[in-house]
């Protein structure tokens, strides 16, 4: 087959090429055979009579709930691998039918990358909360970031991706081991692990807690109307996500001035010589409408697309659209709407920080001054090193 | 000055989702469902678990899946305040890193132990 058609010489060379070229690509492959296994999926739920989709969603939690309670306690092989089957049985229903609604499996080729990301994250969050030893379970935790940090990039969140990586696994997860170090118990009995990490406690009532969880909220996400989220993204359409990105812009009045000002001069630069002016425009201020926006989204005269209105520096106005190029991106939009929308979010989470440095300082601080004296003194007996003072008030610490 | 001319990207973006032809709503409906199972999860970690250390970091598990959903809904209404809320959400969770496990250091100390039943005394019951 891999020879099929192809000269001698090509044979000699081309090998590698050629026989990757008769693969069908990874695309190609995974639309074959989507629709197989959600037309198999669609024909077990027709044969069972009409289910609704919230009890679909309600059942398939049920199941991932079990196998995660047989996977809490600690058990034989056989009933891990169970939980194991359950868990992933109960988890892949779900994602179908989810995916279901976003209008995937019609034909379409399914998304490979939030299967696989989450898969990954809770393949690390069972572990991590199934895991006997601590040490173990914060970097599980570490995988859990890492894969959630990768559905943000696929969300078009690229800010928040890597402060989650920087700030989770890189400085949160950290502190964790270092307190695991700090409050190292010694091994005692099998696996190397305390026993109070190895027993659960009421494991079943938590494991129904956490299933009324997911069935409600699973429930609250999807099953009112079947396709309620993929509705509203079609409704707000790419369009809509470069008109507010430029909106959060225009809240800042000079950052909006100097990059009209840029779109400007790209626009000067780029017009054939004889029809440009004989020197770059320069825009003296932003026209604001009645709403107290600068930006025209209507068909403007020029082109589609999103403009700005500014007036010149001789007094006459004029529209300046916008390139999609100088949209701005993610982090310049978040750092805008940070000081233009939640100046007082942002103060207060820095006194947060700063409340929070002063707690840990203090929390150190007190234990270290907890020495033998106080200690002898809260039980009750002599101080060892009084001399003159016995509890001085306040003034000896 | 109206003869401006219209810039225009002649090749679209190569995102993850141009390659695999798959939609935003199917991320959207994946961060959903995981920011669930993840919140679900943290919550049997909480409840289940005896170790101190584990328990807050089964917070911190609950703290993502929130997160995850500010996204994701930050998606749907094509609004960048999911986004800076996580900021917030980042924040909170770095203090109480700081702060719970300090605490945490102080009860081992105290009982040397990290069984949170050795406090059960403030059970009521």
């Amino acid at each position: 087959m891999r020879r099929s058609g192809a000269p001698e010489n090509i044979r000699e060379h081309g090998m590698d090429r050629l026989f990757l070229n008769q693969l069908p690509p990874v695309p190609d492959l995974l639309s074959a055979l989507w629709p197989a296994a959600s037309s198999l999926l669609a024909e077990s739920a027709s044969t069972a009579g009409p289910v609704s989709p919230a009890l679909v969603l309600t059942i398939a939690s049920a199941i991932s709930a079990i196998g995660l309670a047989l996977l809490l306690r600690p058990g034989p092989r056989g009933v891990r691998l169970a939980g194991t089957v359950g868990g992933l049985a109960g988890f892949s229903i779900l994602v179908v039918e989810v995916l279901k609604r976003a209008g995937e499996g019609d034909g379409g080729v399914p998304p490979v990358f939030p299967v696989v990301f989450g898969a990954i994250a809770l393949f690390g969050a069972v572990r991590m909360i199934t895991h006997a030893r601590p040490v173990f379970a914060a970097l599980y935790f570490i995988l859990v970031v890492i894969a959630t940090a990768a559905m943000f990039l696929l969300l078009g969140a690229e800010f928040m991706a890597f402060a989650l990586i920087i700030v989770y696994a890189g400085a949160i997860l950290i502190t964790y081991m270092f307190v695991l170090m700090l409050a190292q118990q010694s091994p005692s009995g099998e696996q190397g692990a305390a026993w109070y990490d190895r027993v659960p406690r009421e494991a079943g009532s938590a494991v129904i807690i956490g299933f009324v969880m997911l069935a409600s909220l699973s429930e609250a996400y999807f099953s009112q109307g079947s396709q309620r989220f993929r509705d509203d993204i079609a409704a707000r359409a790419e369009e809509e996500g470069a008109l507010a990105a430029w909106r959060r812009l225009d809240a800042m009045p000079k950052l909006m001035l100097e990059t009209a000002q840029a779109a400007a001069n790209q626009a000067w630069r780029s017009a054939p010589e004889a029809e440009r002016s004989a020197e770059k425009p320069a825009i003296a201020s932003l026209v604001r409408d009645a709403r107290g926006s600068s930006l025209r989204s209507e068909r403007s005269g020029l082109e589609d697309g999103i403009s700005v209105e500014v007036q010149f520096a001789d007094g006459s106005m004029g529209l300046v659209l916008l390139p999609d190029s100088m949209r701005p991106d993610n982090s310049r939009q978040i750092g805008v709407d940070l000081v233009s929308r939640y100046p007082a979010g942002l103060e207060i989470a820095g006194v947060v920080l700063l409340m929070a440095l002063f707690g840990a300082v203090i929390l150190a601080r007190k234990q270290i001054e907890l020495g033998e004296d106080e200690r002898r003194e809260l039980a009750g007996m002599r101080r060892l090193t009084v001399d003159g003072e016995p509890g001085g008030a306040g003034g000896a610490r | 000055m109206n003869s401006m001319i219209a810039m225009h990207d002649a090749i679209p973006a190569l995102s993850p989702t141009v390659l695999l032809g798959s939609t935003d709503a199917a991320h959207v409906n994946m961060a959903l469902l995981m920011s669930a199972i993840l919140f679900a999860c943290g919550l049997v970690g909480f409840l289940s678990r005896r170790n101190m250390i584990i328990m807050f970091l089964c917070t911190e598990l609950m703290f993502q899946a929130a997160a995850l959903a500010m996204i994701a809904f930050g998606k749907v209404h094509q609004d960048i305040s999911g986004q800076v809320f996580v900021i917030f959400i980042l924040t909170v969770a770095a203090a109480e890193a700081a702060l719970a496990l300090g605490l945490i250091v102080l009860l081992y100390r105290r009982r040397e132990t990290l069984d949170s039943e050795a406090w059960s005394e403030l059970k009521e019951a």
